[in-house]
């Protein structure tokens, strides 16, 4: 089985952050709730001031702190659909704890306030045990991996669009979206990626595009000290969080 | 000593609580009760938990605070029930059966509260228990309070039989104490073993736990057993009042001490750390709160000033108003510290510039609010019926004199 992995080169990414919206159209999240981010960050200053950003989706850790927290194992690595970490949400109890444990802040409990008004909950009012139900919606919604639209209470994230990555051919290498065989299968923000700063693959083939660019253009993992191990890896300039200076002190620092 | 002890009346003085003022105080705290579940409930099935403050960036908040608190007093409470039914401080008998009551009250409070916050409560009941995840210290927390619960129920059932000192008393007395060891221990660790959250990541954090749960479990305990007796000592047996004139004040003295010492380490580290996800908790959200340091001076280091004097610590009326101000000291203590792990936000760019800030809603301050009420419901109807002022007779009969040897 593939250990899906996905490569992100910031020395071509923008920062448009159109990843984040093909994500959210693609899994029908609430604003806020941006299982795809991009972070902007300001170091340093004047002379040598930069602004970095960085694309953030779930790093599908390969030792997943969250997965370790979860009293019920609603949150749960699974191997055999290529070691992506999933929320089954006919177990979460809504406990919070991997929210807490996930150090790269990639867990949405979306039973809070609304980041803006017109509170987009109560125009479209939630059906058949969701939270909300848009008029679009993903048709392969699949809750014990928290696909689809979740109900009250749980805690939702990015699933590496697992409801298309499921049927990529067997033993592919990449799937790359400018291949016409498997560009269905590509996950969202990777298909939508303009510069294409993206790649996705299989990190346990050794043939695969992914690999190949994590050894010759030497692919970090962000965090990597906290020992989880991500299956995203970082290209380039830039590949590095700057230490958390509040907005008002950035002078002080 | 096992079998001479069993069976024996056990001895209590005027309890205030039994006439009016126990039905008028109960009443209120009813009122109250009724109230703040209601509205709690109101707000959580109408629009559920978007009516807490807290966010998937903040995501623990008040509640969890409160069932903190809760949890290790009532831990706390368990440990001082401990020193004269597992290790033989006889002097504090006068009050070890109020401490196992309140225990498993407060517990009792403090797991409502936690299940208000959760997503999905009635899940947690089949979800925990089949899916066995021994990895999550959550699920271990389930099983110790489990336990926990248990062994004080059982502890209370054998104290209200007036089985003392039999062997089975004993040995359940051996178990609640490990219980609660773990309980409030591994409680710790759910924080402590974060070491994405530097704030909490702390292997000595049980320690930390116990002592200030017994801290506010001790205040607790000196405000319920003054409230029991009308705030009068003379209606009190002499042993109680020979341990609240002795023993008592000066091991209160000691705990406030070592917690103000715990937080002043705690602090020292903080602030001389370069991390700023724990030196910029200390600077610019606990010290630049004006209720963090009201709660730190009032709540803690002026009760412990108070209490260092042999004089005033003596003092029915100084007691109580330092047992009132420890006891919202350690509440703002809990908040703090829970808060205090999330203000710092986490890999979040310029999209949270700053210190996340959260102010508790009106639906959390409820829930707050219930879980004390509810306590004092509780506790006003063990009062009345339970008659949780018991001690075995040699100390209810020993001569105040002979029960003020030694100090524990």
């Amino acid at each position: 089985m593939a250990k899906w992995g996905m490569v992100i080169d910031l020395d071509k990414c923008t920062g448009c952050q159109a990843c984040t919206t093909a994500c959210s159209m693609e899994n029908n999240t609430l604003p806020g709730e941006s299982w795809q981010d991009v972070l902007f960050y300001n170091a340093g200053e004047y002379p040598s001031a930069q602004m970095k950003w960085l694309p953030r989706p779930c790093m599908q850790c390969e030792n997943p702190s969250c997965v370790h927290v979860c009293p019920t194992r609603a949150t749960y690595k699974d191997p055999d659909a290529g070691g992506i970490v999933f929320v089954d949400w006919n177990k979460c109890i809504g406990c919070k704890y991997c929210m807490i444990a996930c150090p790269y802040g990639v867990r949405f409990y979306s039973d809070e306030k609304p980041l803006i008004e017109p509170d987009i909950r109560d125009a479209y009012p939630g059906e058949n045990g969701q939270l909300w139900s848009p008029p679009y919606q993903n048709p392969e919604e699949d809750w014990r991996r928290g696909i689809g639209i979740q109900p009250k209470g749980v805690v939702s994230k990015c699933t590496f669009c697992y409801h298309k990555v499921k049927h990529a051919p067997e033993g592919i290498a990449d799937l790359d979206e400018d291949n016409p065989e498997v560009k269905e299968y590509v996950p969202a923000c990777v298909r939508t990626c303009a510069p294409k700063a993206r790649y996705f693959g299989d990190l346990d083939n050794p043939e695969s595009q992914v690999n190949r660019l994590i050894g010759d253009k030497h692919g970090v993992r962000l965090k990597d000290h906290t020992g989880n191990k991500p299956q995203v890896y970082y290209l380039g300039a830039g590949a590095g969080v700057p230490a958390f200076t509040p907005a008002d002190r950035e002078n002080d620092a | 000593m096992s079998s001479s002890m069993k069976g024996m009346t056990p001895r209590t003085h005027d309890n205030a609580l039994q006439g009016p003022l126990g039905w008028g105080l109960l009443v209120i705290a009813a009122v109250v009760m009724v109230v703040s579940l209601g509205f709690g409930l109101y707000q959580l099935t109408t629009t559920g938990h978007t009516s807490f403050n807290t966010s998937s960036n903040l995501p623990w908040g008040q509640p969890i605070a409160t069932y903190l608190y809760f949890a290790l007093a009532s831990s706390g409470l368990g440990l001082i029930a401990s020193l004269p039914l597992v290790f033989g401080f006889k002097q504090y008998y006068p009050v070890a059966k109020r401490c196992i009551f309140l225990a498993f009250i407060v517990l009792i409070s403090g797991m409502l509260v936690l299940a208000l916050e959760l997503g999905h409560v009635f899940r947690m009941l089949w979800a925990i228990p089949l899916n066995l995840q021994v990895q999550s210290a959550m699920f271990w927390m389930g099983v110790f309070y489990a336990l926990d619960l248990l062994f004080l129920l059982w502890k209370f059932s054998k104290l209200q039989g007036g089985e003392w000192d039999s062997r089975t008393a004993k040995q359940v007395g051996i178990a609640s104490f490990i219980g609660v060891l773990l309980a409030s221990g591994n409680l710790a660790l759910i924080f402590g073993m974060m070491s994405m959250r530097p704030f909490w990541f702390d292997a000595l954090l049980p320690i930390y736990f116990y002592f200030t749960g017994v801290t506010s479990g001790m205040a607790a305990l000196v405000f319920f057993t003054y409230l029991a007796h009308g705030f009068q000592r003379d209606r009190m047996n002499p042993a109680l009042q020979a341990l609240l004139t002795g023993a008592m004040p000066k091991l209160f003295a000691a705990l406030i001490g070592g917690t103000l010492l715990f937080i002043t380490v705690r602090a020292i580290t903080g602030l001389y750390s370069n991390h700023p996800e724990i030196n910029l908790v200390w600077t610019d959200y606990l010290f630049a709160s004006p209720l963090y340091n009201a709660a730190l001076l009032l709540g803690l280091l002026l009760p412990f000033v108070v209490m260092l004097s042999a004089s005033l610590r003596n003092r029915m009326d100084v007691q109580v108003l330092v047992a009132c101000l420890v006891f919202l000291g350690l509440f703002a203590e809990r908040f703090y510290f829970v808060v205090g792990g999330q203000v710092v936000p986490l890999f979040k760019g310029t999209w949270e510039p700053g210190l996340l800030s959260y102010t508790p809603s009106a639906t959390e301050w409820a829930l707050t609010l219930f879980g004390w009420s509810l306590c004092f419901v509780l506790y006003l109807l063990g009062e009345k019926f339970l008659t949780l002022g018991d001690m075995p007779r040699q100390i209810a009969e020993a001569p105040a004199a002979g029960t003020q040897a030694g100090t524990a």
